[in-house]
């Protein structure tokens, strides 16, 4: 027994020392990966630009670690500022520092958009949650990219004016809103061609043609792209349906209303921006008088800042 | 069969050797589980909280009146002389109730304690004075305010009120 | 003082490298959670090619889904509002909640393979044998409680793969004759998936299943020392006694004492020679550390290399396009796609004929087997006997079958469940971008 029971020892036993050996490895290799995420760096760089610029105090203040924005009223958890740290700098930190450290460009209605009340993807799309970036710019299954140059190039937009989509969650019901101008152009068009004669919005207009209060929620599959060149997006189908109606649906009832490329384009954004979007209702701008014309400031839509409560319009 | 029984036995022969391996080996398995333990405990100390950050933006200097503004998301009291600003706390020192400000001086609800407008204990069973938040500029021209950090009474942040 | 050192670490360590047989076997004896183990135990049953250990590798993977289980408890919210929100922070925001929750996936699939693969294993060395009958059943007991909590635990996500795979599970229970629909009314809490189902599929899957499993499981091992170890002594035993002899019966246990007829008897092992056997501490410990080692380095290397899946947030609106269960039910959903039958009038729903009238069947099948065994009682305990020829090859050919329907399930169904073969492009499917 004695000699067979060594055999059981020395191979088992070489087998253990082995296993423990990768064992070791193995969580060395797991520790590794957690202790040095691809934030890290970039918030070290962050610190020394700080130094730099704001001084040693507000350097020596600066603590590494995920950083995140979170609004519960609107579901929102961004942890983009993990990264993207220089975006409240924007008085201190020069734009020269590049993407992602460089401070969100100061544009007029920032003011009435704080990052406290609004965080990040409301306006940007892509993944809040992430502390990556290939899975916070909206990898597979996540089906809310974020809005980038790349994906608005792919359309013939610029990046503000794909986003303006967005914008028009909240400001479906303005009748014009400064720094929305495909969105205010797409409005005056839709009233001009009277869409809703055939098409049904918010509970006004003709049963002849498909509801479309809620265009932007169409489940893609549910539209025929037999007659669609190009990526099968409910983008494309939209413009192409805009631009020729009877080709991509045929025998539609739809006129041919000879829309430039830029008009359809519009109105395919406006379409888009048709979501059952909630929000709180401070979150809601009132809506301009019908006659208005844009004006920047003096809008009535009043300044939020961080606290939720805005005063009424006069 | 008189092949010798080492030829049967493995290649480490020398037994000084295997004991070394042995032991290399249980304190790989040791090393590794400590390790683990280690990463569970880190696992457990929260990187992100979902609560309101201790450090926060309030409105632009402007925007506050004269006097004492209540602010009740933040259960503070931002208090403005001319374009001299501070933050008192409005939570009691006593038992953590919100007090009140009347106009000559804070009044808790809940047991009676009463602070003088710069926060000091006039009576009651408060043990000590509200505290003074530490208050910046940021970058972006708000009252920003750090619950985290006490100031002396009497510190004044000076901010041209923007119209 | 280092005598005085050296006796307290031999005080403390003398159970694992014993140094007398006495020792040895006052080792297994005098040991809470080692006494489960015979003192000595049989070279057959040491074999890594008769048993190759798969029961070892499941309980060890069990062990680990429990471990991992319990830290992941910590961090999961069962609110349809957050639990999407508490995985993405475990991958995200909790330090080393990624490893954490890709092990606890990994080691998951992993017991579902494994714990069929030991199924296996016991059906082919005849291993069911006898008195050994009971521990079979058992056995399709185990693993039952094991798919019924993978398919708890992969609802909890809240996405896509959760919601929908739970809408055909619980329409598939809908389609049991008679219960039903009250079968389906208690699993949902209602009639339709909300915050009442998570919460019911929660319970179960974090408390009641596993410890289920882990009575059953105690059961599983008390019962194999009661049937005298693993099958692979029986082939020796015969050999050791050239003469059918009675077993003299020295002890009786039952279950709370209601097995009927006669009970258990704990087999005499004084047939058994020194040859044959070797002493668990150090032999048995040792090896099941290696394999409990052997398989957390596979788990933490999956866990490693593979990120667990996670689709987007659930949506009782889209139903996602193919909707696949994970790759243990998909042969069902193949089954339940293809068998609804329409004679004239009357159609009976896929759901019911492959969902659970077949299924079932294969169930009840697998747990009578053993009273349907004809085979000589020569048979047990080795790989492949040629008596048992005939209900080896029907039960290959069940796992083959199974193991097409999971291949075709995974790899060449596509947008609403059509075949692709492979190297024909699939359909690309709509984005809103």
């Amino acid at each position: 027994m004695a000699k067979q029971e060594k055999s059981y020892e020395v191979t088992d036993y070489g087998w253990l020392v082995a296993m423990s050996f990768v064992f070791l490895a193995l969580v060395a290799i797991a520790l590794w990966r957690e202790v040095f995420p691809s934030w890290r760096p970039v918030q070290k760089t962050f610190r020394n630009d700080l130094q730099k610029y704001a001084g040693v105090e507000k350097a020596d203040s600066f603590q590494i670690g995920i950083k995140q924005i979170w609004i519960p009223k609107i579901n929102v958890v961004d942890r983009c500022v993990t990264c993207h740290l220089g975006y409240d700098w924007g008085t201190i930190l020069p734009a020269t520092l590049g993407e992602p450290l460089m401070p969100h460009p100061n544009l007029p209605y920032m003011d009435k958009h704080s990052f406290q009340q609004f965080g990040c993807t409301p306006c940007h799309g892509g993944q809040g949650w992430a502390t990556t970036a290939e899975a916070a710019h909206g990898d597979k299954g996540w089906n809310d990219p974020m809005l980038s140059a790349n994906l608005a190039k792919r359309y013939g937009l610029t990046r503000g004016e794909l986003m303006q989509m967005r914008c028009n969650y909240c400001h479906r019901h303005d009748v014009a809103t400064s720094g929305m101008e495909q969105i205010n152009a797409a409005k005056i068009l839709f009233k001009a061609k009277k869409c809703i004669v055939c098409h049904t919005v918010e509970g006004r207009g003709g049963a002849t043609a498909p509801e479309i209060t809620y265009f932007g929620d169409k489940d893609p599959e549910l539209v025929d792209f037999s007659h669609v060149n190009g990526a099968r997006t409910l983008f494309n189908w939209n413009y192409q349906h805009l631009m020729d109606p009877d080709k991509v649906s045929p025998h539609t009832t739809m006129p041919t209303f000879n829309f430039t490329p830029d008009e359809a384009r519009d109105l395919t954004l406006l379409l888009l921006s048709w979501r059952r979007e909630i929000f709180p209702p401070e979150y809601i701008p009132a809506p301009l008088e019908a006659s208005a014309t844009p004006t920047p400031t003096a809008s009535a839509t009043p300044s939020p800042a961080a606290s939720p409560a805005p005063t009424k319009a006069p | 069969m008189s092949e010798p029984i080492h030829m049967k036995q493995p290649a480490v022969a020398d037994p000084e050797r295997r004991r070394i391996l042995r032991l290399l080996g249980k304190g790989s398995v040791v090393a590794a589980f400590i390790a683990q333990l280690g990463a569970a405990a880190r696992a457990f100390y929260p990187n992100i909280l979902y609560e309101p950050p201790t450090r926060f933006k309030l409105k632009r200097p402007g925007e506050y009146p004269p006097g004492f503004t209540f602010d009740p998301a933040h259960r503070l009291f931002v208090v403005r002389e001319q374009d001299d600003f501070h933050v008192i706390s409005a939570i009691c020192t006593h038992l953590g109730c919100t007090v009140q400000w009347r106009g000559a001086e804070f009044d808790c609800p809940c047991h009676g304690s009463r602070f003088k407008p710069d926060g000091q204990v006039i009576g009651g069973p408060a043990p000590r004075p509200l505290a003074w938040f530490d208050t910046e500029l940021s970058p972006d021209g708000f009252l920003e305010v750090d619950s985290a950090i006490d100031v002396k009474p009497g510190f004044r942040l000076a901010a041209k009120g923007k119209a | 003082m280092r005598e005085r050192m050296a006796k307290l670490w031999r005080a403390v360590t003398w159970t694992w490298s014993p140094e007398s047989e006495r020792e040895s076997s006052e080792a297994i004896v005098r040991n809470l959670w080692l006494h489960w183990f015979p003192a000595k135990i049989t070279r057959a049953a040491m074999s890594w090619n008769y048993s190759m250990w798969l029961g070892t590798a499941s309980a060890s993977l069990f062990l680990i889904l429990t471990i991992t289980g319990v830290m992941l408890m910590f961090f999961y919210v069962p609110s349809t509002e957050r639990a999407y929100g508490s995985i993405k922070d475990l991958e995200f925001a909790v330090s080393f909640g990624r490893i954490l929750r890709n092990q606890h996936r990994w080691a998951a699939e992993g017991m579902v393979a494994i714990v069929f693969l030991h199924m296996a294993r016991v059906f082919f060395t005849g291993a069911y044998r006898g008195q050994r009958a009971a521990n079979w059943v058992v056995g399709v007991l185990l693993l039952l409680l094991t798919l019924l909590l993978s398919f708890t635990g992969y609802l909890l996500p809240w996405d896509q793969l959760a919601f929908w795979a739970v809408t055909v599970g619980t329409n598939i229970a809908r389609e049991a004759p008679l219960v039903g629909g009250t079968i389906s009314f208690l699993l949902l809490g209602g009639n339709q998936i909300d915050q009442q189902t998570l919460l019911r599929f929660y319970v179960l899957h974090v408390f009641f299943l596993p410890l289920l499993l882990w009575i059953l499981f105690a059961y599983h091992m008390w019962r194999v020392r009661k049937d005298g170890g693993l099958a692979a002594v029986e082939p020796i035993r015969a050999e050791r006694t050239m003469r059918p002899k009675e077993m003299p019966a020295t002890k009786s246990y039952s279950m709370f004492g209601l097995t009927p007829g006669t009970s258990v008897q704990v087999m005499s092992s004084t047939d058994l020679e020194e040859q044959d056997l070797v002493t668990s501490s150090p032999n048995l410990t040792r090896r099941v550390m290696l394999v409990f080692l052997a398989v957390q380095n596979a788990t933490l290397l999956a866990a490693i290399l593979f990120n667990a899946p996670l689709e987007e947030a659930a949506n009782a609106a889209v139903t996602p396009n193919p909707a696949k269960a994970p790759w243990y039910f998909v042969w069902l959903q193949e089954l339940v796609a293809s068998t609804t039958v329409r004679i004239g009038p009357f159609t009976i729903s896929g759901g019911f004929l492959g969902g659970i009238l077949l299924p079932g069947f294969l169930l009840m099948v697998l747990a009578v087997w053993p009273w349907l065994d004809r085979s000589p009682k020569n048979a047990e305990g080795r790989w492949f006997a040629k008596t048992r020829r005939n209900q080896n090859a029907v039960f290959a050919a069940a796992i083959v079958a199974i193991v097409i329907l999971i291949i075709i399930g995974v790899f060449l169904r596509g947008p609403y469940w059509k075949i692709y073969l492979p190297g024909t492009p699939r359909p690309e499917m709509p984005k809103v971008f």
